[in-house]
């Protein structure tokens, strides 16, 4: 048997409805850090973001034959976090920014990353006071290093779009952390 | 302190994939078969399929019904708002509206422009119900044929008018399109 590591998505995927529906266990270890982080940016709140990870999956368990494996799974994963984040927003209404609340991990005691965490936090604030609209395709685009054509097909919107979009939430990210300067 | 938060964060994805992963083995959620998602595919180009046929119909049939009364002044537009069977516009943009949100679902709305989709989808409505009025189809169906029932009821119906209830021309086999003028 290969070694399940050097296996695409797509593949494992394949041998996931086929074979051994264990070994989605590969699929969930590849994503989670991933779709966490995303969540997070998404939502700001690492609960909720567990939550909607956890659904994710398993919604995307649920529908895996429904997957087409000539596609990215990457951008269908992707788009499931999407959707569930989107439906969190919308029952809660407006967006929880939990960032100003929640403490972060200061208790690490090297200077060097107490000022990364510094600096990601701001950023952080920036990137949460932005629309939806733009801070996912930022996020996407910086933080989770996603192509054009892939943040079109997580987002369902053209790729003209999502360059339009980028480069509006890059003006409006500017515009949001020199005002917070 | 850190660390236990630390702690805590790892925890949590590998409850995360415990979780769903017992769920997996035990069971408690099972993936959808094949067959779901293919009879979803088929439905759902049933269903555009079906809807364009039915709003294709029906503009045709509202073309159909203004080209015999004709808005050629006033008062015929008059009658014909009053008279006009409104169910047939309605249901036409209602089944537009619909096949705008089939074709929503599909991958390549959002790769291409989705407002021309949109009014690409709506003009060829519009072009196929005309084609079907101008080749006489309409004319045919209303003569014969199992539709014959259906052209005279809403012609029937056009022609009742709420002034004109009371004069049964219908009945008396008098049309009351012209009672107005008279």
């Amino acid at each position: 048997m290969k070694d399940i590591s050097k296996l695409s998505d797509e593949k494992i995927i394949e041998m996931v409805c086929k074979k051994d529906k264990e070994l989605y266990v590969h699929v969930i270890k590849r994503y989670q850090d991933k779709l966490l982080r995303y969540a997070n940016y998404l939502i700001g709140d690492e609960h909720n973001a567990a939550d909607i990870v956890q659904e994710s999956f398993i919604k995307a368990y649920v529908n895996l034959k429904g997957f087409d494996t000539k596609k990215f799974f990457s951008s269908w994963i992707y788009r499931i976090v999407h959707n569930e984040t989107m439906n969190i927003v919308k029952k809660q209404k407006k967006q929880v920014s939990l960032y100003e609340e929640k403490d972060f991990d200061s208790g690490v005691d090297i200077e060097d990353d107490f000022i990364k965490k510094e600096l990601e936090n701001h950023t952080h604030n920036c990137l949460d006071k932005m629309p939806v609209i733009y801070k996912e395709p930022l996020s996407l685009y910086y933080l989770e290093e996603k192509s054009y054509e892939e943040i079109s097909d997580i987002l369902r919107i053209p790729i003209g779009t999502v360059g339009t979009r980028i480069n509006r939430s890059k003006a409006l990210m500017k515009k949001i952390c020199q005002t917070k300067k | 302190m850190s660390n236990k938060k630390i702690t805590s964060k790892e925890h949590k994805k590998v409850d995360l994939e415990k979780e769903v992963m017992s769920k997996v083995t035990s069971g408690q959620i099972v993936m959808k078969p094949k067959w779901y998602f293919v009879l979803g595919s088929v439905f759902s180009i049933f269903g555009i399929a079906a809807l364009s046929v039915v709003s294709v119909f029906l503009i045709n049939i509202m073309m159909f019904l203004l080209r015999k009364h004709g808005p050629m002044g006033q008062w015929r537009i008059e009658t014909m708002l009053e008279s006009f069977p409104l169910w047939i516009p309605l249901l036409a943009i209602l089944g537009v509206i619909i096949g705008i949100w089939f074709l929503k679902k599909y991958d390549f709305s959002y790769k291409k422009n989705f407002v021309v989709i949109i009014v690409g989808f709506i003009l060829s409505m519009i072009v196929a119900a005309f084609l079907i009025d101008q080749l006489g189809l309409n004319d045919i169906w209303a003569r014969r044929g199992m539709m014959r029932k259906f052209y005279q009821r809403i012609e029937s119906q056009e022609n009742i008018t709420p002034n004109n209830q009371d004069k049964g021309n219908l009945q008396n086999g008098q049309g009351n399109r012209y009672i107005k003028n008279k």
